[in-house]
């Protein structure tokens, strides 16, 4: 390849999030709304580098129905608004959702974005959301590369004003976090004004069916235009007998996927309005082919579609012979995980029954390599005052003989769950307190684990006081942790109600008054730097009966490490330490700024990975690790 | 098709992502279109990053498929090693970092970081070429482990092999974070490294 030295004109290198944002913006967003959540965070991200320039109003809500109430609203008074989360995200909006969709957005339009997570790389599940347009029976688009991330965004607005409906966009991981070249277009900073009322019958009752029938039709008018969207595609054919129908990111493994295979003829249909699917153009280009086989991220969602639409013309006797269908319901696809080329090269092959292109040239050496590896397994931050607070617990744990349960949420600390196992549970937002005010209430059924539940800072404001109310209502036997650490570090210290420093017009909403108010049995402030007493508090607290709440305040060491450098040095006297017949320092507490020595059968401080917070110090019985002397 | 592929492997904070982007844009600079697959998960805790950077003239997916990994970068070389079992082939070049950042099993003594020297060893089998570089030494000089990026940067911008060029990289480097300071010293270090070898 020779380099063409010239970059072409207006293409910038964006991300699928970045690239969505810009369309948003071309599309003359004023009102975005959102709660962080891997992989869609840098949507909004963008969103609020770009408000001042040009004049938009971008918040981390508190959650994601929050977020989706606020950008209604907005959109019902005439400003274009956009509304961004992950796949978890969704389910929270989703009581919301339900109703929105009979309701009607506004005359602003409002764009719902949903970045689902294939394999799970950044959540607790793996979930495919395009099923919340078919249960809201809302049109959804997805875009297969960062270029068309940006394209479908003034689209997707035009549809939503024109027919009164929020629109689903649909990322992955993949798209999102992968970047490519994209030309953009003028963005106007426009001062956008609020229309004089709010429109009339932005409710369902008395007659939610009757909503229910004018939505259907409005998902016919938007069928109408789906079928001659220019963003859906076909490319020609060769005669092999064989169609693929790919959306998302997998149109561009399909297109690669044959090229690899040397069938690069075949035919590809590149659907991006999978939901109502334009099955007018599904019938015109599947042509009679023999085989169709679906490349799409997640579950069989347009092929069950394609399914239904086939039976359908197989009623009306247009199909002579019989068709035969390739994907995750028959396993010729994974039904679980995330594709690429390779998974649908090999998908092809099997569907054609060809021999492999791909012959290993390195044989046997592979497989020898493979044995050598060693995992790296996830782990907290060095001086992490999350491994402070687990270690306690696991300190409690062994003084009650194991006689507690924890149960788990949603933050840097569901590392917990890697943690010798420290945290038991760990399912939805706020779903850690929800669950301990079940647990807590089997006494009655002689369960005589102390029940412990654990929740950050984020996620209390997110979910959390529903599920404490209740343990206070009824009365629930618990002990509730908040490892407070004053920001959103697993997405990147995005701003909540708690920050310690607030944006213009934000002001501190209090955990504990919010605690105090709710008035448990018992509520304690603990320095999560201090171990020694956060062992002692956690187990007076898990001792004494009742509803105890202790508000463990915590540090962000990756947020601190922007703004401070740190004091003296730790360092191990080699003299006092035990070594391998005690090892606690490695084994049991595990912080990554130690490391063990074994010619020296002693610990050694990883210098440039140690932010000498010193909770080392007190983990070890034998007084090996102490400060460095000098001036602080 | 004609393209290239450049699969970056190192662990969360060594700057691998904004290497990947920097090559990006130096590609796009002379009319290519990159595309970059970036995957990262909850690295920052640890865990493996990998960066695939795909140059080719027409859009690519985002993933390099097996048997097309032209260049790998490895940052540290435990990830070199798994990035090859996954990616490389006898038409891969390798060029790696040979100063480990251990995993958490390795620093408490559970396991033991594989011998380095044998680690080489076995991606010589897996790979066409493969070049180790004792980044250690030419960091300590310049006195701080945070160009690691910087330094691997100024290599791939003198090798032949690759068809990015060496100014339009240090002029994405200069408009990414600043051509100056250290990261300039890393990057002149990094050429100095190839000039010197005659061979890379």
């Amino acid at each position: 390849m020779n380099p063409q030295s010239k970059r072409e004109e207006n293409a910038k290198l964006l991300s699928g999030n970045e690239a969505i944002a810009y369309g948003a913006m071309e599309a003359g967003v004023a009102f975005c709304t959102s709660y962080p959540g891997t992989p869609s965070t840098e949507i909004m991200e963008t969103l609020m580098v770009n408000a001042e320039a040009f004049a938009l109003y971008t918040e981390w809500s508190t959650n994601e129905k929050v977020a989706l109430e606020a950008s209604a609203g907005a959109s019902w008074m005439g400003i274009p608004s956009i509304c961004s989360m992950k796949s978890l995200g969704l389910n929270v909006a989703a009581d919301f959702l339900l109703n929105l969709n009979l309701s009607g957005s506004g005359p602003g339009g409002l764009v719902i974005v949903v970045c689902d997570d294939p394999r799970g790389h950044s959540s607790s599940n793996e979930q495919d959301s395009r099923f919340y347009a078919k249960a809201a029976k809302l049109p959804l688009i997805e875009p297969t590369d960062c270029q068309e991330a940006k394209d479908v965004m003034p689209f997707a607005f035009e549809l939503s004003r024109r027919h009164q409906i929020p629109i689903i966009v649909r990322s992955t991981t993949r798209l999102s976090h992968s970047r490519g070249l994209v030309r953009l277009g003028d963005i106007e900073k426009h001062k956008i004004q609020a229309n004089p009322s709010i429109p009339d019958n932005l409710f369902n009752v008395p007659n939610p069916h009757i909503k229910h029938k004018d939505l259907d039709e409005k998902l016919g008018d938007v069928l109408r235009e789906f079928e001659n969207s220019e963003f859906n595609s076909c490319s020609e054919e060769d005669g092999s007998n064989l169609i693929i129908i790919a959306s998302g990111i997998g149109y561009r493994y399909a297109m690669e996927a044959i090229e690899i295979l040397g069938i690069n003829s075949t035919r590809v249909v590149k659907i991006v309005t999978t939901y109502p699917l334009p099955e007018k153009i599904i019938q015109d280009w599947w042509n009679g082919n023999k085989k169709i086989l679906f490349i799409e991220e997640i579950d069989p969602f347009v092929e069950e579609q394609v399914l239904a639409i086939f039976a359908e013309f197989e009623w009306l006797n247009s199909v002579k012979e019989p068709v035969e269908f390739y994907g995750k319901r028959n396993g010729f696809v994974p039904f679980y995980g995330e594709l690429n080329t390779d998974i649908v090269v090999d998908s092809i092959a099997k569907v054609l029954d060809i021999q492999m292109p791909f012959r290993d040239d390195v044989g046997n050496a592979r497989k020898e390599a493979k044995d050598l590896l060693i995992e790296r397994p996830l782990t907290f931050c060095a001086g992490c005052t999350h491994r402070n607070v687990y270690y306690a617990i696991k300190r409690v744990k062994h003084r009650l003989k194991d006689k507690i349960i924890v149960a788990g949420d949603i933050g840097c600390y569901s590392l917990g769950v890697f943690y010798d196992q420290t945290m038991d549970t760990m399912q939805a937002m706020g779903s850690g307190i929800g669950v301990a005010t079940g647990l807590g209430q089997l006494q009655r059924f002689d369960q005589d684990n102390k029940i412990l539940a654990v929740a950050g800072d984020s996620t209390f404001y997110h979910s959390c006081i529903p599920g404490l109310i209740n343990a206070r209502h009824k009365n629930a036997d618990l002990t509730f942790l908040i490892l407070d650490n004053s920001t959103t570090a697993m997405t990147g210290f995005q701003e909540h109600p708690g920050s310690a420093t607030q944006s213009k017009n934000s002001k501190i909403v209090s955990i504990a008054k919010i605690v105090k108010a709710i008035e448990p049995d018992l509520f304690e402030e603990v320095n999560s730097e201090e171990i020694d007493s956060l062992i002692d508090s956690i187990h007076r607290a898990v001792d004494q009966p009742g509803l105890k709440v202790l508000h463990l305040k915590g540090i962000c060491r990756l947020e601190a490490a922007r703004s401070e450098s740190i004091i003296r040095k730790v360092e191990i006297d080699t003299g006092n330490c035990k070594g391998s017949t005690c090892k606690i320092c490695v084994s049991d507490f595990g912080c990554t700024g130690l490391r063990w020595i074994n010619e020296d059968d002693r610990p050694e401080i990883v210098d440039h990975i140690c932010i000498h917070c010193g909770a080392c110090i007190s983990v070890c019985p034998n007084n090996a690790i102490r400060r460095e002397e000098g001036i602080r | 098709m004609s393209e290239y592929n450049i699969l970056i492997a190192g662990v969360g904070g060594q700057g691998n992502l904004l290497l990947g982007r920097v090559l990006a844009d130096a590609a796009a600079d002379d009319g290519y279109r990159p595309v970059i697959g970036e995957t990262f998960g909850a690295s920052r805790r640890g865990g493996t990053v990998y960066t695939h950077l795909r140059i080719a003239k027409s859009d690519l997916g985002p993933l390099i498929p097996r048997g097309r990994l032209d260049l790998l970068v490895g940052l540290e070389p435990l990830e070199a090693l798994r990035a090859s079992v996954k990616f490389a082939g006898l038409n891969t070049t390798a060029i790696v970092a040979i100063e480990p950042v251990q995993s958490t099993i390795s620093q408490s003594g559970e396991v033991d970081y594989p011998d380095v020297k044998t680690i080489i060893d076995h991606l010589r089998k897996l790979c066409g070429r493969v070049e180790p570089i004792n980044t250690k030494e030419i960091l300590q000089t310049i006195g701080t482990y945070r160009v690691l990026n910087t330094l691997i940067l100024g290599i791939i911008s003198e090798m032949e092999i690759t068809p990015l060029r060496r100014e339009t990289i240090q002029s994405s480097l200069d408009k990414t974070i600043g051509f100056r300071g250290l990261n300039k010293e890393a990057f002149l270090a990094g050429v100095e490294v190839v000039v010197k070898s005659n061979k890379i």
